[in-house]
């Protein structure tokens, strides 16, 4: 208990002796997990706007002008029965009219040269997430483009594709930066830590020479470590979560959703833990490549 | 206590700082090991701690081997020896009093009774007014007395001192002697590495005359000119 008390001591005494060297490695710290942070909450909130979309996506089938009812329930029933058919509906050409009008709110003017209703009836069908790929979307819409009464076929997905696509860049691309700039914090830490070390090399051989472990010697090195890591991490935290509450005050100002999201998230509590701990990890690591250098030495 | 077998320690291709080194020092001895600088006292001194590693031969320290010791029992082996260094080893931004806790906090020793001993030692070492001081505030003769108590901090079997009267004159050689003769007679055997031969002649211990590496003299114990302590037993004072 009292190793453990001493070895706590010595490690904030440690970081009292060298604050700035310290504040200099948790800045250091801070600005690299603030990006890789962005890159967190960037590719969050995109990874929920792709799935909202998925939820949401549907296939339009326009249908030719006066099919019968008997081809139209046929019809129905032949698309129904793909398996890759969530659910659907029907909206007849009155009632596409109506949501024209709908949609038009105020401006219901410019219907009025209209003669007869030009909008199609049509299908919307609702696909399983699981089919929601390129292929099988091509297979569905050629078969329902086959099918007698369909005029035409219309379906978003090239946009949702290419989404998809920017939030696996974005992922990978942050991956790939956090990756380096935690490689550059535990450089960072490492050489504060040395000069730490150097600057108490007489101490470290007197402990050495009166009996002290290795460990012993070590642990509040290490201890120091986590510590700017941890802080490292904390900061950028409290910085990302100021960042994040700004922009969520400028979105909310804006008129309407964005992109059909109400507001973004912040990161997960899971994530806040796991950011801390890596901080933490980051430091240690930093700490122990400086210390066992010197050991040997 | 201390047995070498055949120690020699060679730096580099030719530099041989000890050759064929052979003796035996009883427990609860006081023994010179004596010559001038250069003649190897200081390597000998560091083989005993494992502070280096022999080129060859073997020595036993308190029955066991610290050449075949693994790197893990090591610290164990220090914490059982004191050590008075030539260039006494202290922290010079720290207080007397945390140069000394540093070992106790070392052994983890609790603060309040390693504090305890800490004021009892600079006691014994007549420097309880200083404990607050830097060692650039004391004088070498202090400092060297700083280090005699850091190096009983572990209540040590073995204590061993490399030229503890080094810088200091004669009348505080003598007092540094008497400190070290108190602290044999309580139990502690004692190596002291020397290069004053008066101080040597007038305590009459068992010495060992080193000279290019080589043990060239034993003398023995002279009993009729043997140095005594004082008759107030101080280290008792210091013992918790």
């Amino acid at each position: 208990m009292d190793r453990l008390r001493y070895i706590l001591e010595d490690a904030l005494v440690n970081l009292r002796r060298s604050r700035w060297r310290a504040l200099a490695a948790i800045g250091t710290i801070a600005v690299s997990f603030l990006i890789v942070g962005i890159f967190l909450i960037i590719t969050r909130n995109l990874g929920a706007l792709l799935s909202e979309w998925k939820e949401q996506f549907q296939i339009t089938v326009f249908l030719e002008d006066g099919i019968p009812t008997e081809q139209l329930a046929l019809l129905k029933k032949r698309i129904q029965s793909e398996s890759a058919v969530k659910a659907m509906t029907y909206t007849s050409k009155e009632e596409a009219l109506q949501n024209f009008r709908r949609e038009l709110k105020g401006k219901e003017s410019l219907l009025e040269g209209l003669g007869e209703n030009p909008l199609p009836a049509s299908f919307q069908i609702r696909v399983h997430e699981s089919s929601q790929t390129p292929e099988d979307l091509g297979k569905l819409s050629a078969f329902l483009s086959r099918l007698e009464g369909v005029e035409d076929v219309m379906y978003g997905q090239e946009w949702v594709d290419r989404l998809a696509a920017a939030v696996r860049i974005l992922r990978l691309l942050g991956l790939s930066v956090g990756l380096a700039l935690s490689l550059a914090s535990v450089l960072i830490v490492s050489n504060t830590i040395r000069l730490a070390v150097y600057a108490r090399a007489d101490e470290i051989e007197i402990m050495r020479l009166v009996g002290a472990t290795k460990m012993h010697i070590r642990a509040p090195f290490l201890l120091e470590g986590m510590i700017q890591g941890g802080l490292g991490a904390g900061l950028a935290l409290l910085l990302l979560y100021g960042a994040y509450r700004a922009t969520m005050w400028q979105l909310q100002q804006a008129p309407g959703p964005m992109l059909g999201m109400e507001v973004g998230s912040f990161l997960d509590t899971h994530w806040i833990a796991a950011m801390l701990l890596a901080g933490a990890v980051v430091g240690a690591f930093g700490s122990l490549i400086s210390v066992g250098r010197f050991l040997r030495a | 206590m201390i047995q070498f077998f055949h120690v020699t320690k060679t730096y580099g291709r030719d530099l041989e700082a000890l050759a064929d080194i052979n003796f035996r020092i009883q427990k609860g001895e006081f023994v010179f090991i004596a010559g001038p600088s250069g003649a190897g006292k200081t390597t000998l001194l560091r083989l005993i701690f494992r502070d280096e590693l022999p080129t060859s031969g073997q020595i036993l320290v308190n029955g066991r081997n610290v050449v075949r010791m693994p790197e893990r029992a090591i610290p164990q082996l220090r914490r059982s020896i004191g050590v008075i260094f030539q260039d006494f080893k202290l922290l010079r931004d720290r207080s007397i009093a945390e140069n000394l806790g540093l070992v106790y906090r070392v052994l983890g020793i609790p603060s309040a009774v390693g504090k305890r001993k800490v004021a009892n030692l600079l006691r014994l070492v007549g420097l309880s007014h200083k404990v607050q001081l830097t060692p650039y505030k004391l004088s070498g003769g202090e400092q060297q007395r700083v280090a005699i108590a850091r190096a009983l901090m572990n209540d040590p079997l073995l204590l061993l001192a490399d030229e503890p009267t080094g810088d200091l004159d004669a009348d505080l050689a003598v007092e540094v002697m008497r400190l070290l003769s108190e602290i044999n007679a309580r139990g502690t055997t004692v190596v002291v590495a020397t290069h004053d031969m008066g101080v040597v002649r007038e305590m009459g211990r068992r010495t060992f005359v080193l000279k290019t590496g080589r043990v060239v003299e034993e003398i023995p114990e002279d009993s009729t000119t043997r140095w005594r302590p004082s008759p107030r037993p101080t280290v008792e004072d210091a013992i918790i």
